[in-house]
């Protein structure tokens, strides 16, 4: 779709300059502030308590104490392990919920298809902030605030809609002719899903699972709600949060690094993906 | 009759069944938020007043810190949906142009989407810390030989005007892929031709980018616009973390359930929340429909 052939406008060489600095100043301006985020996760302190001297930047003496003292910190390996826990129970849960409804949504025509859909984006609009209120003071109600099990509901909530509408382009993509052959062939329907659609399906779930593992990891609104009240299972953006007027800046840098690393990693993964997913769809 | 539509609802439940997990996970929670909205909006327990009545809200609108706060997030709508789409704009013009880097700079681009909102917020939290802090520095001339802007350090996150302009920044920062992503698909679809038939005719490059390209990506104008504007209204962890003490409507809803614990009056701001974006919706399909028509007309 953004990888098609550009359009060639001609350009005068003043405006050639105008727009080779536009670019520079663009490509800057995104670049600078992930770089000043690696450059303050490994200063060293003096570099960040200057004592009135500009602040370096590149730090004084480069360190990775930072990184040391938080994976030297029992309690952030228990916040890692609660973000791990809730976004990977927020994954299982919502392909269990999801992949079916995709598979039915993508595979056959039923009445009410259209709304059905409309419905299902219509969560996504409502604002977070304004529904949190009620899951909150329903989770009360029901005894699942400040547990994982709320988190873990409320991100599915989130994630659902997205499953559901990654995996319809999944179980779409298969040419009907192979669930035919199978069932002339003597498959049950059970038997051609679990042997034929899922497995081909698998790249775009893949890409779903780690769009929702990414969603849980830093989501912030409902996790806070959620969670406050209840240090022992605070996920990373909460941890984060909850140390910012207490911490060196060097240590904020650093949870940051440790809370960006893996949403930039599976991002290119899950471009990867979805690429995988359409090839494979157009050659079988 | 009625047998004959029993026996089609059962044989649809008999081969859609696979459905019904998630479309009641999803139907339970959107009746669980409608519920609890209007009970806990339309009552408030701790002045005595009963479910149904209005009484909450005229409470909330007398309520200074509410005024404010619509005030706040108006403004912050207001400045931030054209900023966003002007910021869109510049980067989806830049890659329009085909040059050796174009692949690179288009990921370059793309890399805010992939830095969370709460590490954003952080990374301008620590910039522009007071009394240190880079941005402090910088603007005092401590850089090289750049000039003195400030002579004293700037309070950013004391001052209203400068937490909400750096709220305003990140969300910036953070979104402007997006609309950049919507305004290049736009932008692709547009015949090459047209600019060189115009060209030919003499008309300027402004006068092309105005009456031909600009009515012509409208409908991904129009996109970006709408989604932007419901993301203004909603913005929540930006200010959160940058304008402590200024309130947004969505950090108003955080003061008053988790700071005060009343529900009933978050409840109330969550509504107007959802009102104002419906209204603001409205307004813009309608604005964005008659801009359409006097463009096109006009080229």
């Amino acid at each position: 779709m953004i990888s098609a052939t550009p359009k060639r406008i001609p350009m005068t060489s003043g405006k050639k300059v105008i727009w080779t600095t536009g670019i520079i100043l663009a490509v800057l301006i995104v670049t600078v502030p992930v770089y000043l985020l690696v450059k303050y996760s490994i200063s060293d302190i003096k570099s960040i308590n200057t004592g009135g001297k500009p602040i370096p930047w590149w730090p004084f003496e480069p360190t990775m104490q930072a990184f040391l003292y938080l994976f030297r910190d029992h309690h952030f390996y228990q916040v890692l392990l609660n973000s791990v826990i809730v976004a990977f129970s927020t994954v299982v849960l919502s392909l269990i919920l999801g992949v079916p409804a995709a598979y039915i949504l993508g595979r056959y025509k039923i009445p009410g298809r259209k709304l059905l859909l409309l419905g299902i984006i219509s969560v996504r609009l409502f604002p977070d902030i304004a529904s949190v209120i009620p899951v909150v003071e329903f989770f009360i109600h029901i005894g699942a605030h400040q547990t994982y099990w709320g988190v873990i509901l409320a991100h599915t909530l989130l994630a659902l809609p997205y499953v559901i509408f990654i995996g319809i382009g999944a179980f779409e993509s298969i040419p009907a002719d192979l669930e035919q052959q199978a069932w002339v062939m003597g498959a049950g329907t059970g038997q051609t899903f679990f042997r034929i659609l899922l497995p081909l399906a698998t790249p775009g779930l893949a890409a779903a699972a780690i769009y929702t593992f990414l969603l849980s990891w830093d989501e912030f609104i409902f996790a806070y709600f959620l969670m406050l009240g209840n240090q022992e299972i605070f996920t990373l953006t909460l941890y984060l949060n909850g140390i910012k007027y207490a911490e060196p800046q060097n240590l904020l840098a650093a949870i940051s690094v440790c809370l960006s690393v893996p949403v930039i990693i599976f991002s290119l993964m899950v471009q990867r993906y979805m690429i995988a997913g359409i090839s494979t769809g157009s050659v079988k | 009759m009625h047998s004959s539509s029993v026996k089609s609802f059962f044989e649809f439940i008999r081969k859609a069944w696979p459905l019904l997990p998630a479309t009641l996970y999803l139907t339970g929670f959107q009746i669980i938020v409608f519920v609890y909205l209007l009970g806990l909006s339309l009552s408030d327990p701790a002045a005595g007043v009963e479910f149904p009545s209005i009484q909450p809200f005229l409470n909330l609108f007398a309520d200074s810190r509410f005024q404010s706060a619509l005030l706040n997030t108006l403004l912050f709508t207001v400045v931030g949906t054209p900023l966003e789409l002007l910021a869109g704009l510049l980067l989806a013009f830049m890659l329009y142009q085909s040059f050796t880097m174009r692949g690179v700079v288009r990921s370059i681009f793309l890399i805010p989407l992939a830095i969370p909102a709460l590490v954003t917020a952080m990374l301008l939290y620590i910039l522009f810390d007071f009394p240190g802090g880079h941005i402090n520095h910088l603007l005092a001339g401590n850089y090289w030989s750049l000039p003195a802007i400030i002579s004293e350090p700037i309070n950013w996150r004391g001052s209203q005007f400068f937490s909400m302009g750096i709220s305003l920044m990140g969300k910036i920062w953070r979104d402007m892929p997006i609309s950049m992503l919507i305004l290049l698909t736009g932008l692709n679809s547009i015949d090459p031709e047209l600019f060189d038939a115009a060209k030919t005719m003499g008309a300027s490059l402004f006068k092309r980018i105005f009456a031909i390209v600009i009515p012509l990506i409208i409908p991904s104008i129009s996109a970006v616009v709408l989604l932007r504007s419901v993301e203004m209204w909603k913005e929540f962890i930006f200010p959160f973390v940058l304008a402590g003490r200024y309130n947004l409507l969505g950090t108003l809803i955080d003061f008053f359930y988790n700071e005060l614990g009343n529900s009933n009056r978050a409840a109330a701001v969550a509504i107007v929340m959802v009102i104002c974006i419906v209204v603001t919706t409205l307004v813009l399909l309608k604005v964005m429909e008659l801009l359409q028509r006097v463009l096109l007309r006009r080229g």
